[in-house]
């Protein structure tokens, strides 16, 4: 059954990608709607609203939070598209050590720069 | 076109002869069409009076037994279940069901398909060994018990879910549309104790996890079996086992058939024993 | 007479058989779809993921320059293409959701010719789904020219 919990996880991790980058689209890109709103942060690609939002734990939360999910989405959907291509039993096991590797390694690479910004 | 008019119609037919070793290449043939003439009626033709070493399976011609599974004009159809008029062309295409080896012409190998159907245990499995073997009497099951999985048992095992079936173009190892969906059929019979044995092949990598909704397979399906639906249900069955939801029902009992008969309409006796 | 093996000759359609195999309706296209743009989604996310890394803790001169050059019109082009298969793969995955585990398919019942499925069944609001989705695609490419492709 452990296949249909990684499942069932992929399924809960795209509804809260679905939630956590819809916030991250509507902040970057609907920036005069928000501005009309009287919410916006100004140019949100600018030096500025980066390191604001960089010094503060709740986007810094939301954006490891989101890292971490689509990592795991988005590896597990590859991990499934290169198994139907690969045809073997033998690879299966060697396709997993690698993609969990390889996730654990750009979780840690992406969530270590915002956590050392915040700090500092 | 009336009933009595014939017209020319060209049938293009993928041709593979292994003893050649060559590469499937295209045959054409002229055979003349009436209204309510099927494919298979026409590659009969071809067979008996054009070139006889045209090889094809087929038995009942009626539909039923799932044997003439082909593509025509790149759309899986059973031969004997189409019209040649339906296509509305002049030009009908051929060719064997895809993602089966060829052995010959438009004869494919079906044996993986029944492979991986043996391997879903596609059989009623009870703990109560002693009354499958020696059966006693029936097993209770309503007829609303019997919708829940019906429309699976029609399956003819003709192959063409998985010619339609997008994951088995790739992947060597998918269990395929059809004995998924006949897992389903045996785990959805309240008859049925075997869940277990067979979600362990059903859970496995190639298994229903690899299936994405496509839908291919239930679009071509020529007896309504809806695979798609069944392989749907089965992985909710199973996310609903792996997250310990739902009451574990138990299997069908048994049921003895009544004592009292019902009171007879008075009839004469005709039999033998009777009259001595 | 000895019996000679004859191997059967291979017929798989491979990946190209995703693409194309045949006459199939809309969902199956939905499929090849969600397949590409969640491909196109890592593809970008691989690249956000240096662009907000590497490059944002080098500075503000580094990152000033970065997005000078990201807001290139071919880049903003490119966003709007992510843009697109984000709202594709989203509406389309939340369809996948309901449908996968049987939810929104409907019940099992006796095949009556000529046979339907549960997928034609519920195509009406696959439809409204593909609609919604062209509209927002629409509205994102209204809002992409009046920014000025920059």
């Amino acid at each position: 059954m452990r296949r249909a919990r990684w499942h069932i996880v992929h399924i809960i991790s795209a509804v809260v990608i679905a939630v956590l980058l819809g916030i991250h689209m509507v902040i970057q890109h609907l920036d005069d709607i928000l501005g009309f709103f009287g919410v916006g942060n100004g140019e949100p690609t600018s030096w500025l609203a980066v390191m604001g939002r960089s010094g503060r734990g709740i986007w810094v939360g939301l954006y490891i939070a989101l890292l971490a999910f689509a990592l795991y989405h988005a590896l597990y959907g590859l991990r499934g598209i290169i198994l139907e291509v690969t045809g073997s039993r033998r690879a299966e096991r060697a396709i997993n050590i690698v993609f969990i590797i390889a996730g654990i390694i750009v979780f840690i690479w992406g969530s270590y720069i915002p956590l050392s910004l915040l700090s500092g | 076109m009336t009933d009595s008019e014939s017209k020319q119609v060209i049938f293009k037919v993928q041709r593979y002869d292994p003893e050649q070793r060559g590469v499937p290449h295209w045959q054409g043939f002229m055979v003349p069409s009436r209204r309510g003439m099927t494919v298979l009626d026409g590659l009969l033709y071809i067979k008996e009076n054009l070139d006889s070493t045209l090889a094809f399976r087929t038995s009942c011609r009626m539909g039923v037994c799932g044997s003439c599974g082909m593509l025509v004009n790149n759309y899986p159809h059973l031969a004997c279940h189409t019209q040649i008029e339906e296509f509305k062309s002049d030009i009908i295409t051929v060719k064997p069901l895809a993602n089966l080896a060829i052995i010959k012409d438009l004869v494919v190998d079906l044996s993986p398909m029944f492979a991986r159907h043996k391997s879903v245990k596609p059989y009623i499995i009870r703990k109560d060994t002693a009354e499958m073997e020696k059966p006693t009497a029936e097993y209770y099951q309503t007829s609303g018990e019997l919708d829940a999985f019906e429309q699976f048992s029609y399956c003819v095992k003709c192959g063409i879910c998985l010619a339609a079936c997008p994951t088995s173009a790739s992947d060597r190892l998918f269990l395929g549309p059809q004995a998924l969906a006949q897992c389903y059929h045996y785990n959805a019979d309240t008859r049925d104790d075997g869940k277990e044995e067979r979600n362990g092949v059903a859970a496995s990598e190639h298994g229903v996890w690899h299936c994405h909704l496509a839908g291919a397979c239930s679009e071509a399906c020529p007896k309504g079996v809806d695979p798609a639906l069944a392989i749907q249900l089965l992985k909710g069955q199973m996310a609903g086992q792996a997250l310990g939801l739902g009451k574990k029902q138990p299997a069908a009992k048994v049921v003895a058939p009544p004592k009292e008969k019902k009171p007879g309409i008075p009839f004469p006796e005709f039999t033998g024993k009777g009259n001595k | 007479m000895a019996i000679r093996e004859v191997q059967h000759r291979q017929n798989y359609l491979g990946v190209g058989g995703w693409v194309w195999g045949g006459n199939y309706k809309l969902e199956r296209y939905l499929y090849l779809l969600h397949r590409i743009t969640g491909l196109g989604i890592i593809l970008f996310g691989f690249f956000h993921l240096i662009e907000t890394t590497f490059f944002r803790m080098q500075g503000q001169t580094v990152w000033e320059a970065t997005m000078a050059l990201l807001e290139k019109p071919w880049f903003e082009a490119g966003l709007y293409l992510v843009a697109v298969a984000f709202t594709l793969h989203a509406l389309n995955g939340l369809r996948l959701i309901l449908q996968e585990f049987g939810l929104a398919l409907g019940r099992p019942h006796r095949p009556i010719y000529p046979y339907g499925d549960a997928l034609r069944k519920k195509r009406p609001w696959t439809m409204l789904l593909v609609a919604v989705i062209v509209v927002l695609a629409l509205l994102f490419l209204f809002d992409f020219m009046l920014s000025g492709g920059g």
